[in-house]
């Protein structure tokens, strides 16, 4: 008895003894036989849920939902690998979704309605994601306190005048590596250190908050000038708290470089997984999205502007006027990302 | 040779049993161990050069803020409400425990709520005719001020125990001597209650360094925000993997400090009194300050907190109410309840196993529970992914191979690898109550058991068990609890079409919708708060017998 003991235990130490990970729970088996597809989303709004429902009633596909932040859904499915069930993976912002394309997640596709439906400044060169929505990064100003005669570029908010003026997040969010990024594309490297070194220097309080903090910080006097997403102020204006409203009355809208290059836009969008099992199911899902009735929904809902030309902004966001918007190919953006980020930790932006 | 005899002979099915157990628990540990040593990413240099001093002095001022504020308010609501008589005296007493309910995360966007423009107190004041007092919270003050009140009660369990029932004696000896109460407060019952101090102190620091929701929202840069940048915003898990190993180190070094500090020197006068401590007498204006005093941290860790977010909620109810939502909020309360069960039971095999065997080596293994808990979250969740996928994998070729059957991941994307992870993460959690409790049994009557040839299994069902069933229960209540409120983890392993209640709050934080996130993070609470005030009792009555 001993003897065997023993000759367990020098297999256990010294041989492979990796077959112990189950612990004996029973997990739910997934259902197989139904038609259905598994997307991957950082966006989780009732709009989109409300969306999946939709089409999961138009098609009879199953929607089965997993939400979590980007870049751990990415960690995720390159974790995963061939192996990973996801069939569509929907970000916030390109330079996401340029670097899934990078790592390989996405795949491309043919899609005529795709085509159609998505300009081609908005979509992949390859095919392999589509933007489902557009947001502009731009200046919201005290209207007190500032004319928006006195606002023209993102260049121009590094100019002493604004010194201790400034409002904006922490460096840590992707609206801003992404702006950082399409900075250093337009005016190069190291024109972007000098200019977020200045921001820094500008500001009127160490970052912190969301963008719907900011504006409220603006109405508060704590800073005059705020970089926000217009999503943000949209969201702010139909807020259930009666003193968010008030906030984002208080606030004016400036869109920057409208004499130049135009607006900083991000964008939300989709991609078909590399290893999507129900691919056809994944385009048919996409394209639902980028149709009429779903664009609709987004514009409404999310204060977001849609990409597909067929459908118009909300009255809100009509309200606030057309712009000419970045025109820089949006992969520019994912590849920058790195840099953009490295930059903000030497200048100090936390 | 001699000591491969030695090994034969006492090689039982523990010494097995305990090898497998060890290397279950360790495997994801070990796995994030090994990727130190593949060094970290290409941004090293650029991270010690720009922000890893930030990083630290941040961490640092934390750590020394956090500990100033929960001693201060765990030790002296612990010593008021077991030395004197206050007004709701029953009350405070278990609501001193309740900051835990709230995720300190939670109890972040609940202050910056209420001191935000137009906010809460704004408001107030502005009722009562006070205009442009404002006060800014979001920094790194704000940051330890609010997990100061919402930590706390770490500090005060553990401390209220030992000057219930181990200190009686020594008090009324000293009394009797004629020493006054502060000097015995000072000179005795503080240095007997060290250790349980410092033992609830360390679950506050790991639960510090392990916070990343509010330090991220006060724009506090920390290692634990350190680790998520360099992991996302960099792409260099390497990176993040590395500075958390530098956090670990800290923290066994914290660890190392208090015990070599403490030295031989042991106040651990385990056996309870069975005397009953008599309450001080005071005045009643000195009452009414004591009550004061400990009024402070039950209304900034609770009832603030708890009144903004009922605010909210009945602000937001109508948006947020749906059938989906008590959807989310039963499998929340499933999946913890799997899991603290599950957790229990593999505490104590882990504490068990180790003692049946009979190798010296293998005895000092279960300290390896403790380990997870100084993990962040995000980083376990790593730490399991990759063997249980390594282990899928080798399943799908098994089968290909064999069977010619093509599978899919077996158990990544389910609820088994979220839940294993879970375990990791709590299992100190559940390990330090019951070995509190099972080492105060004591060696005789387990060995007259034995000698009385009663085999270790009998002898544990028919000693041991029983008289560890309130430890077991406080341990089953404390990692439900942590379950319920955890995030990162979840956020990365939690299966398709599974949601729990604080992924919801943090999918309407994250989305700016702070207002939104209050009904969720309520109903966290109240899943929280009944166990607690259950724990509360398990405690009292547990030391009264």
């Amino acid at each position: 008895m001993k003897k065997m003991y023993f000759i367990l235990l020098a297999v256990l130490v010294f041989g492979a003894c990796k077959n112990d990970k189950g612990n004996g729970i029973e997990g739910p088996v997934l259902v197989k036989k139904m038609q259905e597809i598994n997307v991957y989303t950082h966006r989780h709004y009732p709009a989109d849920q409300e969306l999946f429902a939709n089409f999961e009633k138009q098609t009879g596909i199953k929607v089965n939902v997993v939400n979590a932040k980007a870049d751990e859904l990415m960690q995720k499915m390159t974790k995963e690998g061939a192996q990973c069930p996801a069939d569509v993976l929907i970000t916030v912002d390109a330079g996401r979704l340029v670097r899934a394309k990078d790592k390989g997640l996405l795949q491309s596709v043919v899609s005529p309605v795709l085509e159609v439906n998505i300009p081609s400044n908005l979509r992949d060169e390859d095919n392999q994601w589509f933007a489902l929505t557009k947001r502009a990064r731009v200046i919201a100003y005290a209207k007190d306190r500032v004319s928006p005669q006195q606002l023209s570029t993102y260049e121009d908010l590094a100019a002493s005048k604004w010194n201790k003026k400034i409002l904006v997040r922490s460096s840590g969010n992707i609206y801003n590596q992404s702006l950082l990024a399409s900075i250093i594309a337009n005016d190069g490297e190291d024109d972007a250190r000098i200019w977020a070194r200045n921001i820094v220097g500008n500001m009127s309080r160490s970052p912190q908050g969301n963008d719907r903090d900011q504006v409220k910080a603006i109405v508060a006097g704590e800073g005059d000038i705020a970089i926000v997403n217009t999503y943000y102020i949209g969201k702010l204006l139909n807020s259930s708290n009666p003193e968010e409203v008030k906030a984002g009355n208080g606030v004016g809208l400036f869109f920057p470089n409208q004499e130049n290059r135009g607006t900083h836009i991000n964008i939300s969008g989709a991609g078909v997984a590399k290893y999507a099992p129900n691919k056809a199911n994944a385009i048919k899902f996409i394209e639902y999205l980028s149709g009429v009735e779903a664009q609709e929904v987004f514009a409404k809902a999310n204060y977001e502007y849609p990409v597909n030309s067929a459908v118009e902004p909300s009255d809100l966001l009509k309200s606030w006027g057309d712009f000419k918007a970045d025109s820089l190919l949006l992969s520019t953006l994912g590849n920058n990302n790195k840099k953009a980020v490295l930059v903000f930790d030497e200048v100090g932006w936390k | 040779m001699k000591y491969l005899k030695h090994f034969r002979r006492n090689i039982n099915k523990w010494s097995i049993f305990t090898v497998v157990l060890v290397l279950l628990i360790g495997i994801p540990i070990i796995t994030i161990f090994l990727k130190i040593f593949l060094g970290p990413g290409e941004s090293w240099l650029h991270i010690i050069e720009n922000v890893l001093l930030d990083y630290t002095l941040n961490s640092i001022f934390l750590i020394f803020g956090c500990t100033v504020i929960t001693v201060l308010f765990g030790v002296s609501s612990a010593w008021i409400v077991s030395r004197y008589t206050i007004p709701f005296q029953k009350q405070l007493e278990w609501m001193l425990i309740l900051p835990l309910a709230i995720p300190s995360y939670i109890t972040a966007y609940a202050y910056a709520g209420f001191f935000d423009y137009g906010g809460t107190l704004e408001l107030m004041l502005k009722a009562i005719g006070i205009i442009g007092v404002k006060f800014n919270i979001t920094n790194i003050f704000g940051l330890i001020f609010i997990l100061g009140v919402s930590l706390f009660p770490y500090v005060y369990v553990s401390a209220r125990s030992v000057f219930l029932y181990q200190s009686a004696r020594l008090i009324e000896a000293s009394k009797m001597l004629g020493v006054g109460e502060q000097k015995t407060f000072f000179k005795i019952v503080l240095p007997i209650a060290r250790p349980g101090i410092v033992g609830g102190l360390l679950l506050v620091l790991m639960e510090v360094l392990n916070d990343y929701g509010a330090a991220q929202y006060y724009g506090v840069s920390t290692f634990t925000t350190g680790i998520f940048r360099s992991w996302f915003a960099l792409e260099e898990p390497a990176t993040a993997i590395y500075l958390s190993a530098i956090l670990l180190i800290v923290v066994f070094a914290i660890i190392g400090i208090e015990r070599w500090q403490r030295g031989s020197k042991n106040y651990a006068i385990a056996n309870k009194s069975d005397i009953e401590l008599s309450k001080i007498e005071v005045s009643k204006k000195r009452r009414f300050v004591l009550f004061l005093i400990v009024c402070i941290p039950v209304i900034s860790g609770f009832l603030l907190p708890l009144f903004q977010l009922v605010y909210w909620s009945v602000l937001t109810a109508s948006n947020v109410v749906s059938i989906a939502f008590f959807k989310i909020a039963f499998q929340s309360f499933g999946v913890a309840f799997l899991t603290a069960f599950l957790t229990v039971f593999l505490a104590l095999l882990i504490l068990y196993f180790p003692k049946w065997n009979r190798l010296q080596w293998l005895r000092k293994s279960s300290r390896i529970a403790i380990l997870g808990y100084a993990i962040p979250g995000a980083i376990i969740a790593i730490g399991v992914m990759i063997p249980t996928l390594q282990f899928d994998k080798w399943m799908i070729s098994f089968f290909k191979n064999n069977f010619e059957i093509a599978i899919g991941l077996i158990i990544n994307g389910t609820i088994i690898v979220l839940i294993y992870a879970y375990i990791i993460r709590f299992l100190a959690v559940a390990f330090n109550p019951i070995e509190a409790a099972q080492s105060k049994i004591g060696k005789t009557l387990i060995e007259s058991s034995n000698l009385l040839g009663r085999t270790n299994l009998i002898t544990f069902v028919k000693i041991d068990f029983p008289l560890l069933k309130t430890a077991l229960l406080s341990a089953f209540i404390l990692v439900f609890v942590d379950v319920m409120k955890e995030l990162p983890l979840t956020l990365i392993l939690k299966p398709y079409n599974i949601n729990t209640l604080a992924v919801k709050a943090y999918e309407y934080a994250s989305d700016e919708l702070i207002m939104e996130a209050a009904l969720p993070s309520l109903c966290i609470i109240l899943t929280g708060v009944l166990p607690i005030i259950l724990l509360n009792k398990l405690i009292l009555n547990g030391n009264k017998k």
